[in-house]
């Protein structure tokens, strides 16, 4: 894209500098040309003057109205002046006064005529003729006249009309030396081989630098062309493939100047303006080619590691870009990238750790529904009162068994509503009432309010195993179990409380720091504490670290564990 | 590697508009020739009268030269009948190595072993006005000499018919000389039945012609003379002129010195064929401008010749020839 448009940028400006130069020259041509056509008029206006007070003059009228006198001193003097305006002009080449009467004056007195000239059939003699008064410029020719010279002039010729009269008294001529208009032609050209030619009215050469060339055809002027153009007052030059031709027209003598210059002249140097832009052009391109580069490698290349990096997520790989270079947006685009992979590394790590916990707690959950200690515990209670013929025992206990076990089974739900866990605690106490005789007491105070709300499965039972075993068996007294629950906020409580033998201070804090600890450094605990701590991990993992277990206990006492869940139903979960 | 095809490319690109400029707009523009040395010519007189043959004809040489914007470096003797110091002259110019030599040669024959000397050093040579005997020069620019001489024989067969006396002799320049040969030739040829009584040398020497022609008009049978170039025609006509016999006696001559063209006038020279100096000149350095380009060129450009009267010595179109204008002047 770009370089195409240097390219026709160059070309364009080429083509623009080469008619810009073309014009100048032109126009350069035209002014010459113009200032050569305000010489040559004031010239030959020059010569008319000079031919107007030969004409006028007294004497010379005077000798040529006298026919067939001779009147030699008038001659003589009018021929002394003559040959004093040849010699005060120096671009004359003769005068000659043609009387009717064969008499010839002549500025040259040495001159002798030359003999086989005949005046009357000469072209300035008898276009003067014609002329009838007014002044005839001639084209430029060999004037023969004087014998043995033969000199290219221009004439200016006319009539001589007598003041008196108006007779026709002979015929003025006036031979102005062709090299002076020569002169003029070759000084006032620009370029190697640009010529000026003149032309007359009707196409005849007056002035032509190669006359011999254009006469032999050798060269050809394309005088028609010249001739319609000047006609049609045309501005533009004409070409013709290989020269451009201006002319001007000069109105007292009737030519035409036209100025060639060749095509070749006004682009010679073109070579080197063709070099030096090509120079320019290779120097645009490399430059333009090295910054596009530098540009496309300051941010392609970034975006291009970029992708690579971003590619990397596809197989797995979350790879961080660092520190990287580029543009502002790059560098942005770059961190906020790696934020992100940050923050999903963090989250995968966490969900890997999640799903490992999950995995645990379920174990624990299955740990935690079947307790072969209680069960074989329980089996034995039931086969003794089975051996007592207790009927009526066996079979209440065997049905809170296989409650408690399709509860804690529970169709392989983790989750169950109040109202089944409530049950599930329920069949656990039961079971325990019937073996420890009278031991304890409790008492289920659930706000009907959450029966409807979900719970982890199997929070309660190690709860108040945990304080049937550390808190009442220790005990001599009766113990007692309350196993309350509420609606707190948006969560909801559970508490189990018992009037067992609690924990000091120091025990207290041990268990909750067992309970919470990590997994790794936390120190062997009991069975039963394994149960409650379980119950806090599941929880915690389950609904967050916000929630599980909090302690509270007084050593002779008792203990009470509370357990905070959200509150959430089947529909909301 | 991308971006290294990036800058190949643009270099590439470049390098492609480099050369469309330089060669489009290159071959838009004429060739133009540049050469180191100057193009030698050796004429076979450099000493005349402004004007004269030669000078017109190097004014053509300096048209030419300065049209194609070359240099050019003429030479020669002084004389036209110094053949030895022509060779010399030639063989100095053979020396220099120029990269062409355009050759008048003065002798048909005895220049050619330094034209051949100088396609050796593979000089190209062109010959001009008179040819030597050989074929290595590339082009030869010259006035068809036999038209020359069938075009004077003609003029001079049709003036003839009303004289009584009906001898005709031939007064040649030099012998040996391919012009003089030509030109001869080219009467023999036009006069062909006519009464030819000989041909007389006047070793381009006007007083010999002069003194030939006093014993020729001692001959009554001889009603007419050709004179073969320039120095016979006016050792012929002054002859004529000084014993007042150009009543008596056709005179037909060649070239055009101003004394020539006056004898033409006053009627001593009947009719004189005028070659085109001029154009010989320029057409030379143009074929030598044109061969150096490499453009083909004929091998041989008749520049032409003209037959001047007294009837059309006046004529507009050939007064440039007959009185070339000097811009010194």
């Amino acid at each position: 894209m770009i370089f195409s448009a240097i390219f026709i940028m160059q070309l364009v400006s080429f083509r623009f500098t080469l008619n810009t130069a073309r014009n100048s020259i032109i126009d350069n041509n035209k002014v010459l040309l113009s200032q050569l056509v305000t010489q040559i008029d004031s010239y030959i206006g020059n010569m008319e003057k000079l031919a107007d007070a030969i004409v006028e003059n007294r004497e010379i009228q005077y000798f040529l109205e006298n026919v067939g006198e001779p009147n030699l001193d008038l001659r003589q003097s009018i021929e002394n002046r003559l040959a004093d305006y040849i010699l005060a002009r120096g671009d004359l080449s003769g005068i000659l006064i043609a009387g009717t009467d064969g008499k010839l004056l002549t500025g040259a007195p040495d001159g002798k005529i030359n003999p086989w000239t005949v005046i009357e059939d000469q072209s300035w003699y008898t276009k003067a003729l014609e002329a009838n008064g007014r002044t005839v410029v001639s084209t430029s020719y060999v004037q023969n006249i004087i014998a043995g010279q033969y000199s290219w002039v221009v004439s200016l010729s006319r009539s001589i009309i007598s003041a008196e009269d108006g007779r026709f008294l002979g015929v003025l001529l006036v031979d102005l030396k062709f090299n002076r208009i020569n002169e003029l032609c070759r000084s006032l050209v620009v370029g190697r081989r640009s010529y000026d030619f003149i032309i007359d009215q009707d196409g005849n050469y007056v002035f032509h630098p190669m006359q011999q060339l254009v006469y032999s055809e050798i060269r050809t002027e394309p005088v028609g062309e010249i001739l319609k153009m000047l006609e049609n007052h045309n501005e533009d030059p004409f070409f013709d493939g290989e020269h451009y031709f201006t002319a001007a027209a000069s109105a007292l003598t009737g030519w035409h100047i036209v100025n060639v210059t060749y095509r070749g002249d006004i682009t010679t140097n073109w070579q080197w303006v063709q070099l030096s832009y090509a120079a320019i052009g290779l120097v645009l391109f490399i430059v333009v080619g090295i910054f596009t580069n530098k540009i496309s490698s300051g941010i392609t290349k970034p975006v291009r590691k970029l992708q690579d990096i971003m590619k990397s997520v596809d197989s797995g790989e979350f790879h961080l870009v660092g520190r990287i270079e580029g543009t502002d947006e790059i560098r942005e685009l770059a961190r906020e990238y790696d934020i992100m992979v940050t923050r999903i590394r963090e989250l995968m790590k966490e969900n890997i750790l999640e799903q490992e916990l999950k995995r645990k707690s379920d174990l624990k959950a299955l740990q935690a529904q079947i307790n072969p200690h209680f069960l074989y515990n329980t089996l034995d209670s039931i086969i003794w009162m089975g051996e007592m013929k207790q009927h009526k025992e066996v079979v209440q206990m065997t049905s809170a068994l296989s409650k408690l076990f399709r509860i804690s089974i529970s169709k392989g739900r983790e989750l169950i509503s109040v109202t089944e866990e409530i049950a599930h605690v329920q069949s656990y106490l039961t079971i325990q009432e019937m073996r420890y005789k009278d031991k304890f007491r409790y008492l289920i105070d659930i706000d009907p309010d959450i029966h409807d709300c979900i719970i982890l499965k199997i929070t309660l039972q190690p709860l108040v195993e945990n304080a049937i075993y550390h808190g009442i068996k220790e005990v001599d007294h009766q113990g007692f179990i309350k196993i309350s629950g509420r609606r707190d906020g948006d969560d909801i409580v559970f508490e189990v409380t018992d009037n067992g033998r609690g924990m000091n201070e120091q025990q207290l804090r041990q268990l909750v720091a067992g309970v919470t600890a990590a997994e790794d450094n936390r120190n062997k605990l009991t069975r039963q504490g394994m149960g409650v701590r379980n119950v806090h991990e599941r929880i915690s993992i389950y609904f967050g670290a916000q929630y599980g277990l909090s302690f509270k206990s007084t050593a002779e006492k008792g203990t009470t564990i509370t357990v905070r869940l959200p509150a959430m139903t089947q529909e909301t979960q | 590697m991308k971006n290294l095809n990036m800058l190949f490319i643009s270099l590439l690109t470049a390098l492609i508009l480099f050369i469309f400029l330089s060669v489009f707009y290159g071959k838009n523009n004429p060739k133009e020739l540049s050469l180191d040395e100057p193009i030698q010519i050796v004429l076979k007189s450099t000493e005349g009268q402004p004007m004269d043959f030669w000078d017109v004809l190097a004014h053509g040489i300096d048209q030419a030269a300065k049209e194609y914007g070359i240099q050019v470096e003429i030479s020669g003797p002084r004389f036209e009948r110094e053949i030895n110091r022509q060779i010399n002259i030639l063989n100095r110019v053979i020396a220099e190595d120029p990269p062409l030599i355009i050759l008048a040669a003065s002798d048909y024959k005895r220049l050619v072993k330094s034209v051949e000397q100088a396609s050796g050093r593979r000089i190209p040579v062109i010959t001009l006005d008179s040819a030597v005997d050989s074929n290595i020069p590339v082009s030869f620019i010259a006035t068809d000499n036999l038209e020359a001489g069938r075009r004077a024989g003609s003029e001079m067969r049709r003036l003839i018919t009303d004289s009584p006396k009906k001898g005709i002799a031939i007064v040649s320049h030099i012998r040996e000389t391919a012009t003089a040969i030509d030109r001869e030739a080219g009467v023999r040829e036009a006069l062909d039945g006519g009464n030819i009584i000989g041909t007389w040398y006047c070793d381009v020497d006007q007083e010999k012609a002069y003194r030939i022609t006093l014993r020729l008009l001692n001959n009554p049978d001889i009603g007419g003379i050709v004179a073969l170039n320039e120095v016979a025609a006016l050792g012929v006509a002054r002859a004529i002129d000084e014993t007042g016999s150009k009543d008596n006696m056709i005179v037909v001559g060649f070239d055009n010195a101003i004394r020539e063209l006056s004898y033409l006038e006053e009627g001593v020279i009947k009719a004189t064929v005028v070659q085109r100096p001029y154009n010989m000149g320029y057409l030379a350095v143009k074929t030598a401008a044109e061969y150096l380009l490499g453009n083909r060129v004929e091998s041989f450009i008749d520049t032409g010749s003209v037959l001047i009267t007294r009837e059309n010595m006046f004529q507009r179109e050939y007064q440039e020839l007959l009185y070339p204008f000097n811009p010194t002047e």
